[in-house]
């Protein structure tokens, strides 16, 4: 005998799932809203089918899920019995005729068929000559018909749920300082990893949540760039980021969670160089990101736009896709002052004669421009500028420009 | 048009102040929108920049084509400047070649080459070989750049043809381009020219060109990149800022006026010759025009009386004058080709003003009878083609027609003219809203908004709209958004092809202008739309595909071969009461031109007894005489409830057949003349200004003449401001009598044919759906109504299409839904059939859903006694494919397992399958309900008092909400007896908005309105009957 539960769509499977497992280790996830369990030898438990139903809609009202319950010889009529029938209903031979066919979950061809031939129904279906239905629908038609008439034989398909991995731990005493945070996720992160480790995972990314007192909750999320399972490692990850994003107030409870995927597996080429080890260069990396601030670290890469010399910073190892560089190979080498240097340009017909910054002054002895960019008007970061290349009379060339919204003058750099 | 200015920082400052120098220069490359999403700006805004700038030349020179050609050099003459015409070909080796047209010559080469690498690619592709330009360099001047050969070049072109083009936009690269290609040049002693590459016109449509860009690229701004424009300075800049920037190289300024003296080319000089008729020998054109006119003068009139006779003779002295006979013959040609083929054919339009039309059989109403206007035909002032409409039936027997032409002035001396497609409402708020990176939701609503209902409250402005959506017009984006899509709003998509318009050509059209592959195989279009053919002489006869023209067709062979009589649509009774009466009654759906609910609402008071009547009928419909408040006067009028008054006493002659309301073009235009003592030309030029393309100065200009006229007439105080204001709000929408008269007509026969040939019209009208104003299922139900049997689908005896099966209508194959023509056919061919075994067997094209539908209608229940559901569970299995060895063993007669269908699930089953039901209408199985409820039914409503409380339900099959009716809602509720009419307030609709959108079915209470035979309710309140699932279609909307 077997007993299907079904919730309301969008009901918490996992509740469901822990709800029937009270009942028999052996549970069935047959869809996001529906469980089936074997009930075979619960009698000696609970009583009657009918009793072992009562029992686990009481279950699963105690947890706050209206379910409704089927309890017949096979799994698939204890299915159609819980999603069609109200509350609990011991599958009595004959119940099923007044199922609506949908409960079948026809293909759409078939659903079709029957609903130009009037059948609405199970017993309509069933009533159906068999080798009829098997001229006219097929192989599939045949099982749907067995279906319909009750009389379907598969076995149950138990499922075996990963536990999750996640741990959390509520807090006696508000912590403040980080040191015994550090000590308290240390256990949490043991514990995860050997999880992970028992079931052959590694976690691509960490979830860090803290609830904190009268704030609302300081969540973090480690993404790591390959599959990691090492406690340590996570740890000193966690502790940097917690060092560059601290708690606002007192902690008082700790979740953690890790997303599990299979562990990369790398074979290292013979004559290719070592590369540092994967956990050091991501601490490494880590540090560096901390002293320099985020997103200043990385390798830069060319943006596609006119925007002269935009660049980002992605992360080492992430994105293969280099912009490519449009300035032809001719032109002498630049050395970018960062910031450009805010300067005082006298520029009598437009064209700049005379030029004072921090540490470049002097007349303009020749000149070429102006080079005119201008783009992003549809974003409040438009930019228009004129640049142009000048030879001072301090002996060297340096890159000028002109923001064409302010019209305030930068040196921008020096050419080699 | 705005255009956005600025950027999300506000607007850049200006550049550096240029010495003013006294330069000449002329811009010689240009490209404007008709480049096709590769500029930003008409060719009207590129001319009248160039003006501004003192040019006194300018070149424009498209990508692939001369699309904009027409519209630049008009604009450039308006503006005196002088418009050079080129083109950028491109080219197989993957470069484009800037080419300007120096000569005559040059063009035809240019259109040649054009024509030639459109023709053989596919729409929208195509490139030239470097062959095909050297073989085609005469009379061009090639512009070469960095990328192309230039010793190749210079032994292609004549000598003293090639320039090496310099263009600065301030680009370090393109500077170090132009260094090389200044050197290259210098050795190879090419002149240098300078140009800016024109793509916007002004510096601020640069946003513009990103977003077509963009567009283009089928990418968002965001993610463009180096796609979009490194700078804005592709615009159109003055000579001496030109000259500034080329300061170190004068010579390549100067030159560009010493080119443009050499672009000795003009537009206007096509080389155009419309196609000759031949004659026999010893006829010219002109008196074989008379000839042909004076036969058929004589067979039109009967007698041929003196004042058909003057009016023809004057207006052959007028064709014979300005040259055109040619033209009737060629047009009187095509009308012969369609009647010796039993291709129905009548001209439309301005054409049923001449005598001579009508005489030659082109036209079927007589202008001398009807007092129509000669002068909006053809006047000797306007000096321009006259206009020749030709309407026939739709489908095959159009393109018939048309291929007709292609073999007579052959492929290349004849072509569709094009329709430019342009970002309107919808179009450009999607693409705009998708380059700037809008989620699809947001774009659904942003399109939604552009153009939801016809009607739009003046209150309702575009921020309100936007609120109202959701959308926040504060946020620079979306308000970024607005500002766009008014900046796109009439910029050219792509091409199109118009619906009827041909052009052709005396010898090689393609010399003319370039012609390119249509996407309908076997056609080809001019790269022109058909105004400017119009405008450059080109003539052009429409050939227009009317549904009801193949309707009228169809009935005229249907009735020959099931009545056995011969109607002539000439020789219809002229008053026949039978029509008369069911115009009355507004009996009218299926009837051409009269049919639509507002036309319904009106027949009852205008009372049509005569031909006339019917011509204001089809003319009174209109926003003209609507917006211009001029339907209630002559309604009133009509039926005696005010004095039949003209403006004034001199415009008696011509305002008296309308009761003193000015209803068409023709009457305000006469007005004019015997107002204000217009010539007729005067007067057709009245019309034009006031057209779609209007300007104020020129509308000005006009009233003052006007008013001057009519002082001379001592015309003064009110009633001249009513006859100014008459002319002036009507001469945009008014409807030309001419046209209304040759619709008139075809109402006449329509309604003729369906009063008294009911079953052989409605097969018509069901064979040529789509068209008109109602679904197939009203014109069965009212059919039905009025006695005709309707007989299923039936495979053992429908064919295609429906048929007659005296007295009886069959509905044909067709309306199984589903069913290929393919399948059908054969089922026609193949009959009888034992079984639906022997039907599976012996057509082997039928597929399996298919067969499932024809046994759902109930198509196959001759074959299968068990009805429906039989046949369905029958042609399940038949359909099955089996092996020999089991072929045989198939079950014998064992009894049908399946219940037979319901009446409700038949009636569901007929409109889910054929959109029709020949059964009871769904209406009737309710009627018990709406009895209990206190319905009346629709036929009921007239017998009852005005202003009575009533109730009615039924299906919606038309839901309306037109633009000139304030934000009113018309509904028609068809029941099992007839159509009730529902008005429905703008606050009721308010109120019940989705009820009224969405349910098929409705139930309404409202105060009846029955005055002057014309019935309907008003709304006040709405309730969905719950629906069926099928039912019939609303029409909505229109």
């Amino acid at each position: 005998m077997f007993a299907a539960v079904d919730a309301p769509y969008g009901a918490d499977l996992a509740l469901l799932v822990l709800c029937a497992a009270d009942f028999s280790p052996y549970v069935e996830e047959t869809s996001p809203s529906t469980v089936v369990i074997s009930i075979d030898g619960l009698t000696h438990l609970f009583g009657s089918p009918r009793e072992i139903a009562d029992a686990i809609a009481r279950r699963a009202a105690d947890v706050g899920l209206a379910v409704n319950i089927a309890i017949a010889d096979n799994p698939d009529l204890a299915v159609h019995g819980a999603r069609g029938l109200a509350g609990v209903t011991v599958m009595e031979p004959g119940r099923e005729a007044g199922l609506p066919v949908a409960l079948l979950d026809p293909c759409e061809e078939i659903a079709l068929t029957l609903a130009l031939w009037g059948i609405r129904t199970f017993g309509e279906f069933a009533a159906l000559p068999e080798d009829g239905v098997a001229e006219r629908l097929g192989e599939e038609g045949v099982r749907l018909q067995r279906l319909a008439r009750g009389a379907g034989s598969r076995p149950l398909a138990p499922s075996n749920p990963a536990p999750p991995f996640a741990e959390s731990i509520e807090l006696e005493h508000p912590l403040v300082l980080l040191e015994p945070l550090a000590f308290l996720l240390g256990r949490l992160l043991h514990d995860l990893c050997a999880r992970l480790e028992s079931r052959g995972l590694a976690a691509h990314e960490l979830k860090l949540s803290l609830s904190l007192e009268g704030a609302a909750p300081h969540e973090r999320a480690l993404r790591l760039p390959y599959p990691m399972r090492s406690a340590g490692t996570f740890l000193k990850l966690l502790s940097l980021d917690l060092e560059m994003h601290p708690p606002g107030a007192p902690v008082t409870a700790v979740a953690l969670s890790a997303e599990a995927v299979n562990p990369r597996v790398v074979q290292h080429g013979l004559f290719i160089p070592l590369a540092p080890e994967p956990q050091k260069l991501e601490l490494t990396l880590a540090r560096i990101a901390k002293l320099v601030g985020e997103g200043n670290a990385g390798s830069p890469e060319l943006m596609d736009t006119h925007r002269p010399r935009s660049f980002r910073v992605v992360r080492f190892g992430g994105s293969e896709n280099r912009g490519q560089s449009t300035l032809s190979a001719v032109l002498p080498a630049l050395r970018l002052f960062r910031p450009a240097l805010r300067a005082k340009v006298e520029a009598p017909d437009g064209r700049p004669a005379r030029v004072v910054a921090d540490g470049v002054h002097g007349r303009v002895l020749d000149s070429a421009g102006p080079w005119r960019t201008s783009g992003d008007w549809w974003i409040k970061d438009a930019w228009a500028r004129d640049e142009w290349d000048v030879a001072l009379s301090d002996g060297a060339l340096y890159l000028l420009y002109r923001d064409r919204y302010d019209g305030a003058w930068f040196v921008e750099g020096a050419y080699d | 048009m705005t255009r956005p200015h600025g950027g999300g920082r506000g607007r850049p400052l200006q550049d550096w102040s240029p010495a003013p120098r006294r330069t000449e220069y002329v811009e010689l490359h240009a490209r404007s929108a008709f480049s096709f999403l590769r500029a930003a700006s008409l060719p009207e805004e590129l001319a009248g920049a160039a003006a501004e700038m003192g040019f006194s030349a300018m070149a424009l020179v498209d990508r692939d084509g001369l699309y904009g050609a027409p519209r630049f050099h008009f604009a450039a003459k308006k503006a005196e400047v002088r418009a050079h015409i080129g083109a950028e070909v491109t080219c197989t080796d993957g470069t484009v070649y800037p080419l300007l047209v120096r000569s005559r010559v040059g063009y035809r080469n240019l259109c040649h080459l054009i024509t030639r690498m459109k023709l053989r690619a596919k729409k929208n592709e195509g490139a030239a070989t470097r062959e095909e330009i050297a073989e085609h360099a005469e009379g061009l001047v090639c512009l070469a750049g960095l990328d192309h050969d230039l010793p190749w070049l210079l032994d292609a072109f004549a000598p003293g043809d090639v320039y090496a083009e310099i263009q600065r936009h301030m680009d370090r690269e393109e500077e170090a381009r132009n260094q090389a290609l200044v050197e290259r040049a210098r050795s190879l002693r090419v002149p240098l020219l300078a140009t800016n590459g024109v793509c916007h016109a002004t510096a601020a449509e640069r946003e513009i060109f990103d977003v077509l860009t963009a567009v283009r690229n089928k990418t968002t701004l965001d993610a463009a990149g180096r796609l979009l424009a490194r700078n804005s300075e592709r615009h159109l800049k003055p000579a001496v800022e030109m000259a500034r920037l080329f300061a170190d190289h004068p010579d390549a300024i100067a030159n560009t006026v010493e080119l443009s003296s050499r672009l000795e080319f003009v537009l206007t000089e096509l080389g155009y010759e419309f196609p000759k008729y031949q004659v026999p020998e010893g006829e010219t054109m002109n008196s074989f025009l008379a000839r042909r006119t004076d036969e058929g003068a004589r067979r039109r009139y009967q007698p041929y009386h003196e004042r058909a006779r003057r009016q023809i003779e004057r207006e052959l002295a007028l064709i014979g004058k300005l040259g055109l006979a040619g033209y009737f013959l060629i047009v009187w040609d095509l009308v012969q080709f369609c009647r010796n083929n039993g291709i129905l054919a009548q001209g439309r339009g301005s054409a049923a003003n001449s005598a001579v039309c009508y005489s030659l059989g082109i036209t079927a109403v007589d202008p001398v009878g009807m007092d129509l206007l000669f002068e909006r035909f053809l006047s000797e002032e306007r000096g321009e083609w006259p206009d020749i409409d030709l309407d026939l039936p739709s489908g095959d027997q159009r393109e018939r027609v048309i291929q007709y032409v292609y073999q007579r002035y052959g492929r290349r001396g004849a072509a569709m003219t094009a329709n430019v497609i342009t970002y309107r409402g919808r179009s450009a708020a999607r693409e705009v809203g998708k380059v700037l990176g809008f989620p699809e939701d947001v774009l659904g609503r942003l399109s939604a908004l552009a153009r939801a209902w016809e009607w739009k409250d003046p209150q309702y402005t575009a921020e309100r709209q936007f609120r109202d959506a959701g959308l926040d017009p504060a946020n620079p984006r979306i308000r970024k958004f607005l500002e766009l899509y008014q900046g796109v709003q009439d910029l050219p998509r792509h091409l199109g092809q118009h619906s009827g318009g041909m052009v052709i050509c005396e010898g090689q059209l393609d010399s003319v202008v370039p012609l390119e592959p249509a996407t309908m195989p076997g056609r080809v279009v001019v790269q022109w739309d058909k105004d400017d053919c119009a405008d450059l002489g080109l003539v052009k006869v429409d050939l227009l595909g009317l549904g009801m023209m193949a309707v009228l067709e169809e009935t005229l062979a249907r009735i020959r071969e099931s009545y056995h009589e011969e109607v002539d649509l000439a020789q219809l009774p002229p008053d026949d009461p039978e029509t008369y009466s069911a115009l009355q009654r507004a009996d009218t759906i299926g009837m051409f031109q009269v049919e639509s609910r507002a036309q319904q609402a009106v027949l009852p008071r205008m009372r049509p007894e005569r031909f006339y009547d019917i011509v204001v009928q089809v003319g009174i419909i209109r926003p003209g005489p609507i917006v211009g408040k001029m339907v209630h006067p002559y309604l009133k009028r009509r039926q005696g409830r005010e004095a039949a008054e003209c403006l004034h006493p001199s415009l008696e002659r011509v305002l008296r057949r309308t009761l003193g309301v000015p209803l068409f073009q023709e009457q305000l235009l006469r007005m004019a003349m015997i107002a204000s003592g217009f010539t007729g030309g005067e007067a057709e030029d009245l019309r034009r200004a006031f057209s779609h393309k209007r300007s104020e100065a020129k509308m000005q200009e006009i009233e003052v003449r006007l008013r001057a006229g009519m002082e001379r007439n001592s015309i003064r105080g009110p009633v001249q401001d009513t006859i100014v204001q008459a002319i002036a709000s009507f001469a945009l929408y008014g409807f030309p009598e001419s046209h209304a008269a040759s619709f008139a007509l075809l109402a006449y026969a329509s309604a003729y044919l369906k009063t008294h040939y009911l079953a052989a019209f409605t097969a018509a009208m069901l064979n040529n759906q789509p068209m008109g104003f109602y679904h197939p299922s009203t014109l069965i139900k009212d059919a039905q109504r009025h006695g005709l049997r309707v007989k299923p689908v039936d495979v053992a005896v429908s064919d295609w299409l429906c048929t007659l099966e005296m007295p009886a209508l069959r509905l044909g194959l067709r309306y199984v839904r589903g069913l290929r023509e393919e399948a059908g056919q054969a089922i026609v061919r193949r009959r009888p059939f034992a079984s639906i075994d022997d039907l599976v067997h012996r057509v082997p094209e039928l597929r399996k859903d298919e067969l499932t539908k024809l046994a759902a209608v109930g198509a196959l229940n001759a074959l299968e006694a068990a009805g429906r559901r039989g046949a369905m569970w029958e042609s399940a299995r038949a359909i099955q494919p089996v092996g020999p060895l089991l072929d045989t063993a198939r079950d014998e007669a064992r009894a049908i397992p399946l219940r037979p269908m319901t009446p409700e699930e038949r009636l569901r089953a007929d409109y889910l399958g054929t959109g029709v039901t020949i059964g009871r209408h769904p209406m009737a199985w309710r009627r018990a309900e709406m009895n209990a409820r206190n319905a009346t039914a629709a036929a009921e409503l007239h017998r009852m008092r005005n202003g009575r409380p009533v109730r009615v339900g039924g299906a919606v099959i038309v839901r309306q909400r037109p633009g000139t009716a304030h934000g009113f809602v018309f509904l028609s509720l068809e029941d099992e007896t007839g159509i009730a009419n529902i008005i429905v307030t703008p606050d009721v609709f308010e109120q019940y908005r989705l009820t009224l959108v969405g349910a098929p079915f409705l139930f309404i209470e409202g105060a009846l309105q029955n005055v002057d035979g014309v019935v309907s309710v008003k709304a006040s309140y709405i309730e969905a009957l719950p629906a069926w699932g099928a039912e019939p279609v609303s029409h909505d909307f229109r």
